[in-house]
């Protein structure tokens, strides 16, 4: 067995492009692309209803039309934007709490890393679901209450991750260092752990992007995410549910596109652990 | 040859079984043919109680089948007897002199008599009953025992709606000797008791010795109920159930289109699907913008889109089944878009911002989509805001007012009169359109009929709402069973007509 894992092993010496990093790459790609055209041109204006309803694809409707006769496909693109959009706020709000919760944690005195450990403890408890069902009903359903929950639901993976990645870099020679050079904490956080650190975050931020999109989806499915008339893929999917065993398509569409989306976050973000994660080092 | 024990006790075992199989096959193949029969709702009742718990689903089981009343209400939407075999009003309009039937007696064998009818009638007025619907006997003055089969209800002000609402779950005749548990036990005058009821699954009935009228056809019918429309049209197809009362997904009609294994029955109900606008606020309060919306909406489209083309169009507050229908409202606001805009810039709101807060109901928020889509083309900016129902939609529209528009279902019989409440949530406040329903409450019956057609042409005059369609009752049933009533018209679910042909 240890014979047929050498060659393997020695491959990995080169730096070389993950294939995952590559696919997960394209897809992304491919979901940008649709978000950017659909600010330009859409086949359909997809709010507008009409009577041609359940139409089958054709030249005209490249997917055919929904219940109330709008252009599935001009809709699939819009809600590219939708997806995109709550992902980059739900995640950069996640790690805008909790990036500077975990470094704090590490950095500050022992009590206070305990009491904020045992805060994001607290919070973990949580599902993003829940918590998203729970602010829909205290604010009204909307975008940003949805986005908020997801937010604060993530936070806690990435301020266990900063603390963890935070408390090596800080017992690191350079750091001691700097500490000699009377460098204040903020400036060692920001100048050594930070740029130290980041590799993990993108990482992570990548993993919890899936997440976030499949949040989302399944929020506004339950009808607590984005409101309509806004295309989303996830309400797509709801209203496409009462007619499932009478349209298929309308059902798959949308899933196709929530499947793929996620997997190309989940693809871009194990790309980018074989390339930055330092647990991934030993094994170049 | 000698035959041991053993191979007897086998031999007997084998020819034993096989008989007793054939005998169960075909027993209750022949049975489930000839005298039961599965029904497929959708929602569930959570007791048996509708003295206290509120929703359709416990009279739509129970009344007619289990408990009757003095009066009831046929298919057709007319008040027939049933308890009652006649009665007679003074001429003051004010007392009502009801004949008994004879020899009425509830399932449990007590006798149903005159001072029956006159414990019932009080108990709704008592604190007995909790559910909103009671206050409709406020009317009741008192009620008199004339002899065991004639009883007389004075009420305190003349009422035709009164007699109307004795055909619904208040008019509802309990045994005072056998009503401490209603949520668990059904004793009533009616063909059919229930034998089973598994809650999240169905509800049995099943007929009773000793009913004082017309033996109903089957022996047993069993209401079962799906959360999901899908599962329940699977049912159908598979031949679990014989018949789906009532077909949540419109669009799965064409599941169905077999017409040698399916009758589709195209039912008419009181649920008027109604685009409310705030009269008492807002732009709204000018009946231009009103009318301007009603000319905005192409309401045919709506019915195409959202009720697979069976909803009605309406143009009032009455659906055809009331005698006070007037079809020639329904074309009072063609889809005509530059008359709205006309309307709109006469009205000076051009480009204004209407809230449409809507409850999370899938029917609605498909109308209210479409609704944006036609309002926003007549240049209004319609900010859509989807609330959690029922308790935020009731708590922020429905009782504080705090909107421009909504879309709701209102299922309940003849609530025309609902806009003569200046505080309901139409903020609908006409002394004239108050006066018609009230003269028309307190008048004869011809009277009734052409005073509530004034108010309902007063109504599309002032365009109080938009009345975007009446949803029909679709039935899919086996075209073998016959009997299930089309309509939707009453509270119940009346299973004793049901036969096998």
């Amino acid at each position: 067995m240890t014979v047929l894992m050498k060659p393997r092993m020695s491959t990995r010496h080169r730096r070389s492009i993950p294939a995952s990093l590559i696919a997960g790459a394209v897809i992304v790609g491919l979901v940008i692309i649709a978000a950017l055209v659909s600010f330009i041109w859409t086949p359909f204006d997809p709010t507008i209803t009409t009577t041609d309803r359940l139409l089958s694809p054709s030249g005209e409707h490249f997917l055919g039309t929904d219940a109330l006769g709008r252009d599935v496909f001009s809709q699939l693109l819009v809600g590219a934007r939708t997806t995109l959009y709550v992902g980059i706020i739900s995640v950069g709000f996640a790690a805008i709490i909790g990036v500077p919760l975990g470094i704090l944690s590490a950095a500050g005195p022992r009590w206070l890393g305990e009491l904020i450990m045992r805060f994001i403890d607290l919070l973990l408890a949580f599902p993003a679901l829940l918590l998203a069902i729970i602010f829909g009903a205290a604010f009204g359903t909307s975008t940003f209450s949805a986005m908020m929950a997801i937010g604060i639901a993530t936070a806690p993976a990435f301020a266990r991750l900063a603390r963890s990645g935070a408390l090596q870099v800080l017992s690191t020679e350079y750091v001691l260092a700097a500490r000699i050079a009377r460098r204040g904490e903020l400036d060692i956080a920001v100048r050594h752990v930070l740029p130290n650190i980041l590799g993990m975050l993108i990482v992570q931020a990548s993993v919890c992007y899936g997440v976030a999109v499949l949040a989302e989806s399944g929020l506004s499915f339950l009808g607590f995410g984005t409101p309509p008339p806004t295309p989303t893929w996830g309400r797509m999917l709801q209203e496409a549910q009462a007619i499932m065993f009478t349209n298929p398509m309308l059902v798959v569409w949308p899933a196709v596109c929530i499947v793929v989306a996620v997997l190309g976050f989940n693809l871009l973000g194990d790309g980018l652990r074989d390339r930055f994660d330092p647990k991934m080092e030993d094994n170049r | 040859m000698r035959i041991t024990p053993r191979i007897t006790a086998a031999l007997a075992i084998v020819v034993v079984s096989a008989v007793a199989l054939t005998g169960c096959a075909s027993g209750s193949a022949a049975k489930s043919t000839a005298t039961t029969a599965t029904i497929g709702l959708t929602a569930e009742p959570a007791n048996l109680d509708f003295t206290t718990t509120d929703g359709a689903a416990i009279p739509q089981a129970l009344l007619d089948n289990v408990y009757e009343g003095l009066v009831t209400l046929n298919n057709d939407g007319e008040i027939e007897p049933l308890l009652a075999t006649s009665w007679e009003v003074s001429s003051d309009n004010k007392d009502y002199t009801f004949t008994l039937a004879d020899g009425v007696t509830f399932s449990n064998g007590d006798k149903f008599t005159a001072e029956t009818v006159k414990w019932n009638i009080e108990n709704v007025k008592s604190d007995k009953w909790t559910i909103s619907l009671k206050s409709y006997m406020d009317v009741v003055d008192s009620v008199e025992v004339v002899d065991d089969t004639h009883v007389t209800v004075k009420l305190s002000k003349p009422s035709n709606d009164w007699l109307f609402r004795m055909t619904t779950r208040i008019g509802a005749m309990f045994d005072p000797d056998a009503s401490t548990d209603l949520a668990n036990t059904a004793v009533g005058t009616g063909p059919y008791t229930v034998a089973e009821f598994n809650s999240g699954d169905s509800l049995v009935l099943e007929q009773r010795d000793g009913y004082w009228g017309t033996k109903p056809a089957l022996e047993k019918v069993t209401f079962k109920y799906f959360s999901d429309p899908n599962a329940e049209n699977s049912a159908l197809q598979s031949g679990s159930i014989d018949a789906i009362s009532g077909l949540s997904s419109l669009d799965s009609m064409s599941l169905f289109s077999d017409t040698s294994k399916y009758t589709i029955q195209d039912g008419s109900t009181n649920a008027e699907v109604v685009l409310s606008m705030n009269n008492a606020s807002g732009i709204f309060k000018d009946v231009r913008v009103r009318q301007a919306v009603n000319y905005a909406i192409d309401r045919q489209a709506i019915i195409t889109n959202s009720t697979a083309d069976t909803g009605k169009l309406i143009g009032s507050m009455v659906p055809p089944t009331d005698p006070w229908f007037d079809s020639s409202l329904v074309d009072a606001y063609p889809y005509d878009v530059d008359k709205a805009k006309e309307l709109i810039s006469e009205a000076g709101v051009e480009g204004a911002t209407i809230r449409f807060r809507i409850p999370n109901l899938a029917n609605v928020s498909a109308a209210a989509q479409q609704v944006q889509s036609y309002l926003t083309a007549v240049g209004f900016k319609v900010e859509l805001d989807t609330l959690e129902f029922p308790a935020q939609w009731l708590d922020k529209v429905f009782t504080g007012h705090d909107y421009d528009m909504s879309i709701i279902n209102h299922v309940e019989a003849r609530d025309i009169a609902t806009y003569a409440d200046p505080t309901y949530y139409w903020g609908y406040d006409n002394a004239e359109f108050q006066s018609l329903v009230a003269k028309a409450d307190a008048g004869t019956a011809d009277e009734q009929v052409s005073y509530l057609k004034d108010a309902a042409a007063l109504l599309s005059k002032d365009a109080v709402s938009d009345w975007l369609y009446l949803e029909s009752y679709v039935s899919v049933v086996k075209p073998s069973l016959t009997g299930l009533p089309a309509n939707q018209l009453g509270e119940s679910l009346n299973v004793t007509d049901l036969a096998w042909s």
